[in-house]
């Protein structure tokens, strides 16, 4: 495995190069993270639909149990367990609107991933930089477990465990573990773990900033060793029901499903599921004793467990709803944790934004009333009243703005918008509006893949490389 | 220009306040105090506001601002840092001195502020001189207006052979050229 080593001391002699300024060394947090010989156990995969140009190219990379969905280009990287959904990259024809231009998209885009390690990480979505349309790049970049790069090109930077990079062009950073960034463009920070930051220049700033002895019980990644807390314990210990999936070749499911939702086979599903019209269900998603009412979603590394969603409920990837009743029009935000109990379960009214990276862990019955915004953490009714208000009142603010250690400047009714706009544009897109005829979203589209699986030379010097590949039409 | 030498304007150091390294805040303001009352007010406008530091051997090793003196006033704790912090993120100034005040006020931290900071020492609060901040004693004038306007410094340090003689004070150089402006342009 001398080809894997020697590409990972690159790419993790390019990350630092490109964090020099910010003295920071990958060195430590990456090395032994992963165990070379994890990476030559598990095969690749990716998907064909006629909904998607069908266009990868691996070269000189180990790809160990990714999934690959429309147009990739992978070189010189490891990409360990992630996953690659191409499916909402702009296509030849595609207008694209930014600020007061329209811009054509000259050919179809691809996630081009080069001299980059990813380890359990989701990419999706598209470029949303006017300045590389065609192309949403990740290079000299390494990821931690279960981080999201969702719309945004990245050069140079190192994404701590359970981090998102939403919507943002962002080069030369480090982003700690369980910081959620959706800022446009940024270059030579360094983010502390469990910073939530949502910018949009000359119209709104919110930032809430976890306190960082009560993050490290969920999350704490120092280097050394693998990422530790509550959020790892909580994956680990349902390892073992993603295993059968991946290892069957045909999966039946008894569940019903209708013709106008989807679920995913790489999705782990247990008893006393329930799975409504234009549902969309993704890979390596978990449900468990779960009812998704019309419309909703569970995506990527979602744990849906003995909760009910009424309906147009949007779960981003990661989220995690457990012992909750959530009503309809519900989002949850990425990688947010709301944990209930058998005894004291989570209500969330309808119509209710709980942003991403939030975390709701409780011992007492705790019901957020319909319309509410929610961040940060709550493990109490006291903490509720310090970190969310209703959303008509946070339309309101304009100017400076603080409540507990939320921080806001600007418009609360452009950042309102923002966010409404945003969960209308993922349910249409998830196909949660179709009528039978119209509205197509991925719910109905992702319901025909198939799967092909690429494996690594599994001895010899070229050991646990993929062979150069191309698939084509 | 060219008549003026850094010496011609030049306060030596023994009119100078100073105090030596390990010295106290409160030591420090004191020692500027006299200083100024000692000072030739009928000759020269302006008082002194700087203290330098120095070590055993008396030599020159910082200097010591008001600015330096006020920056003890303010708290350096886990809370205030991560205020600063802030303003990497985009927030504008303002906010920032909003939130500096709030934690100020929720602390009560203005009250016995003064008393720990004029306990502090020196060294934690005195300015390193840099590389551009020496200038020779013969040196012309204009070498040193030129550092003055680059490194933007309120003062030089004025050497001779490697020790250092005296202090070239911007104010002190800025009424030298005020004079020699006036007098071309009323000769003219």
């Amino acid at each position: 495995m001398k080809e894997l080593e020697k590409l990972q001391e690159r790419i993790i002699q390019r990350v630092n190069i490109n964090l020099r300024e910010l003295g920071y060394d990958v060195g430590p947090f990456v090395d032994g993270l992963i165990p070379f010989s994890q990476m030559v156990k598990f095969y690749a995969f990716y998907g064909i639909t006629t909904h998607h140009p069908l266009n990868f190219q691996f070269r000189q990379s180990n790809l160990a149990g990714s999934y690959f969905l429309g147009k990739c280009r992978v070189t010189n990287s490891l990409l360990y367990k992630s996953d690659i959904r191409g499916d909402e990259l702009k296509q030849e024809g595609d207008r694209f609107r930014y600020r007061n231009f329209e811009i054509p998209v000259n050919q179809d885009e691809v996630i081009d991933i080069e001299d980059s390690y990813l380890i359990k990480t989701l990419v999706h979505s598209y470029s949303h930089d006017p300045e590389t349309l065609e192309k949403f790049f990740i290079k000299d970049t390494i990821s931690g477990h279960y981080a999201n790069i969702h719309g945004s090109p990245a050069d140079g930077c190192f994404f701590g465990p359970f981090s998102t990079v939403d919507l943002t062009t962002i080069r030369d950073c480090v982003v700690g573990a369980y910081s959620y960034v959706q800022a446009g463009e940024i270059s030579h920070l360094n983010i502390e773990p469990g910073t939530i930051w949502v910018r949009s220049p000359d119209s709104f700033n919110f930032l809430y900033r976890f306190p960082v002895r009560h993050l490290n019980n969920y999350i704490y990644f120092a280097p050394g060793a693998p990422p530790k807390g509550m959020f790892m314990d909580f994956v680990e210990d349902r390892k073992d029901a993603f295993q059968r999936v991946f290892d069957v070749v045909n999966i039946e499911s008894a569940l019903p499903v209708p013709s106008s939702a989807s679920l995913d086979r790489y999705a782990v599903v247990k008893p006393h599921t329930h799975i409504g019209e234009n549902v969309l269900v993704a890979q390596r998603a978990f449900l468990q004793n779960a009812w998704l009412g019309k419309g909703a979603n569970a995506q990527e590394n979602c744990y849906i467990i003995n909760s009910k969603l009424e309906g147009n409920n949007v779960t981003a990837h990661g989220g995690k709803i457990i012992e909750a009743d959530l009503g309809n029009n519900v989002f949850v935000g990425f990688n947010s944790f709301l944990r209930g109990r058998p005894d004291c379960r989570l209500t969330i009214g309808k119509e209710s934004i709980v942003m991403p990276h939030t975390i709701i862990d409780i011992r007492e019955p705790l019901a957020i009333p319909p319309g509410q915004i929610v961040w940060g953490l709550i493990t109490t009714s006291k903490d509720l009243a310090t970190n969310s208000m209703p959303v008509s009142d946070f339309y309101k603010i304009n100017g400076r703005f603080f409540k507990g250690d939320m921080i806001f400047e600007g418009s609360g009714a452009a950042f309102v918008s923002a966010f409404m706009n945003r969960i209308h544009h993922i349910l249409k897109a998830n196909g949660a509006y179709f009528n039978g005829a119209e509205n197509k979203g991925h719910a109905q589209r992702n319901q025909r893949i198939s799967f092909n699986t690429i494996q690594p030379y599994p001895l010899g010097p070229l050991e646990g490389l993929y062979p150069t590949i191309s698939i084509q039409p | 220009m060219k008549n003026f030498l850094v010496k011609d304007l030049m306060v030596p150091v023994s009119e100078y306040a100073t105090v030596p390294k390990g010295a106290t805040l409160f030591e420090a303001v004191t020692a500027l105090e006299k200083a100024q009352e000692e000072f030739d007010v009928e000759h020269n406008l302006y008082h002194h506001r700087a203290i330098l530091i120095l070590d055993y051997n008396q030599q020159v090793i910082g200097k010591l601002s008001q600015l330096g003196v006020l920056r003890a006033l303010l708290p350096r704790d886990e809370s205030i840092r991560r205020i600063e912090d802030i303003s990497r993120f985009g927030f504008s100034p303002k906010l920032v001195n909003n939130l500096q005040e709030r934690y100020r006020l929720e602390a009560g931290i203005m009250e016995d502020v003064y008393k720990k900071a004029a306990r502090m020492k020196v060294e934690d609060y005195m300015q390193t001189p840099s590389e551009g901040e020496y200038v020779e004693e013969n040196a012309p004038l204009d070498t040193a207006v030129h550092q003055l306007v680059q490194g933007t410094h309120l003062s030089l340090l004025v050497t001779r052979e490697g020790k250092i003689v005296g202090i070239l004070r911007l104010s002190d150089v800025f009424a030298a050229i005020f004079h020699v402006m006036k007098d071309s342009e009323l000769s003219s």
